[in-house]
């Protein structure tokens, strides 16, 4: 029974299990390896939410809108429930400048073919009774969808198994061994040294430090958010919404949303999720302070704060947990889905930043795509680690 | 006994947390990501022991070998009206 491993997967959160389902789908044999349990990191102190909303008009959407369409078909190839909720999202407007944006920003979408529209206030406050009144309008995603991360990675975890993965967790890799050609051969590991043809760095925020012991530099740092989990309850909203101010925050650009500056200082901004179990979690910030996961009380106060000026009526419900995630960051927000190609057989799927949980399936799908030579789903050239690198200046 | 309530927050049974256990759950927070006990809303204070006491007997792990659940801010229920006044409260 000792076939010898195609590929191994490093790091076993969404994106290393979404590699090892459509890797083993395709037949190869494919061993994860993961340092600690299953969904142990960052794709268990994260969101649910599934978002094309607040993407980038043009790759950064379409990528999207794809790992969407997948996430459909998953739903039905997956034995594990992973509740998959497909109930659409929204951005709340506060006043006209926004509105001006939002307007253009779903036009611009709608123009390629992506399913976003905005909605004026009329409509608005109807479906939406518990949302602040002074809200003037809602940019609205269709296909955005929320589900349960754990249950996801579990859920793909199976499905890898039922077509064959095998899965060696609290076992650390400690580098990954190449020979005189810098071909990879396999990793070494706390249980040894595993062979192998290829290699998927897949491990978020902690990919960086396997790749540096290589030689490999990767752009990705950790941005820290948190978040925080209310009682059950009647759920003030039925679906996701978020600020629009969000995006300006997310992008780091310059827009003057009017709330104290210490919302600025630590990246928060109101993003509202209710759960298939009934809570609801409330984020969100971000900061750069390496890897401290420690909760921070002031930006739970921020948090509770802006969620109160979107949904006034929640003041006398409870939070029950706040917890703390480290998004793997890269400077363009847009991840490393890649090989390397001073290195044969090691390819890069990691710095998601805060859309992991969406891009898992297309991120697997990709993966599988190049390492069995089909032609990808999608452009990879925007995703490829090259564009980190100098550009050669030589011209002989 | 399988029918046992153990996460009573969560209504999560005795036999839920031994198919965790089964399903390669070696710690509290493994039980808890595979059944959502100790996500309720007294976040283990009631259950945590008792899941202590499931895992050392299912997989053999002395007492003080299992890990403690990790413990957030608020330790109790606190409304958002207080979190979002005054930081010392």
């Amino acid at each position: 029974m000792s076939r010898a491993i195609d590929v191994v997967v490093v790091g076993c959160g969404v994106i290393g299990a979404s590699v090892a389902y459509y890797l083993s789908r395709t037949g190869a044999s494919v061993l994860v390896i993961e340092r600690g349990d299953l969904a142990s990191g960052t794709s268990s102190a994260c969101d649910g939410n599934v978002l094309l909303v607040d993407k980038k008009p043009g790759f950064d959407s379409l990528m999207t809108y794809e790992s969407q369409r997948l996430y459909d078909s998953l739903e039905q190839e997956l034995e594990h429930d992973f509740c998959y909720r497909r109930f659409g999202s929204t951005l709340a407007v506060e006043d006209e400048e926004q509105q001006q944006v939002a307007r253009d920003w779903a036009r611009t979408q709608q123009q390629a073919g992506l399913p976003l529209r905005y909605l004026e206030a009329r409509k608005v406050h109807g479906d939406e009774p518990m949302l602040a009144r002074d809200i003037i309008g809602l940019l609205e995603c269709d296909s955005d969808s929320s589900l349960d991360p754990m249950r996801l990675v579990f859920g793909l975890g199976l499905g890898a198994r039922r077509y064959g993965a095998r899965f060696m967790r609290f076992c650390e890799v400690k580098s990954v061994l190449t020979d005189s050609r810098r071909r990879v051969k396999g990793v070494d590991t706390t249980e040894g040294a595993v062979a192998c043809g290829s290699v998927v760095l897949a491990a978020g925020v902690w990919t960086a430090a396997v790749a540096e012991r290589i030689g490999v530099h990767l752009p990705i740092i950790p941005r820290q958010g948190q978040i925080v989990v209310a009682e059950r309850c009647t759920q003030p909203g039925r679906r996701k919404i978020m600020e629009f101010g969000y995006l300006m925050t997310k992008f780091g650009g310059a827009h003057s949303r009017r709330v104290e500056p210490e919302m600025d200082k630590h990246g928060v901004a109101f993003v509202y999720e209710p759960t298939a179990d009934g809570n609801f979690l409330l984020g969100s910030s971000r900061q750069f302070c390496g890897f401290d996961t420690r909760v921070d009380p002031d930006v739970v106060k921020l948090i509770a704060r802006r969620a109160m000026r979107f949904y006034p009526c929640i003041a006398d419900l409870h939070v029950i947990r706040t917890y703390v995630g480290l998004r793997p960051y890269t400077e363009d927000h847009l991840p490393i889905v890649s090989s390397v190609k001073e290195v044969p057989g090691l390819y890069i799927a990691a710095g998601h930043e805060g859309d992991g949980i969406g891009l898992s399936p297309i991120t697997g799908l990709l993966i599988s795509q190049m390492i069995t030579s089909q032609t990808p789903r999608v452009p990879i050239e925007p995703l490829s680690i090259e564009r980190f690198r100098p550009k050669s200046t030589s011209a002989v | 006994m399988d029918e046992l309530v153990i996460c009573r927050c969560e209504e999560v049974t005795l036999g839920q947390i031994r198919d965790a256990i089964r399903d390669g759950a070696k710690d509290l927070a493994g039980v808890k990501r595979r059944t959502r006990a100790q996500m309720g809303l007294c976040q283990g204070r009631t259950c945590e022991s008792l899941i202590s006491r499931i895992l050392c007997e299912e997989t053999g792990l002395a007492p003080e070998e299992v890990k403690p659940g990790s413990v957030r801010v608020p330790v109790v229920p606190v409304p958002f009206r207080v979190l979002a006044g005054e930081a010392n409260e």
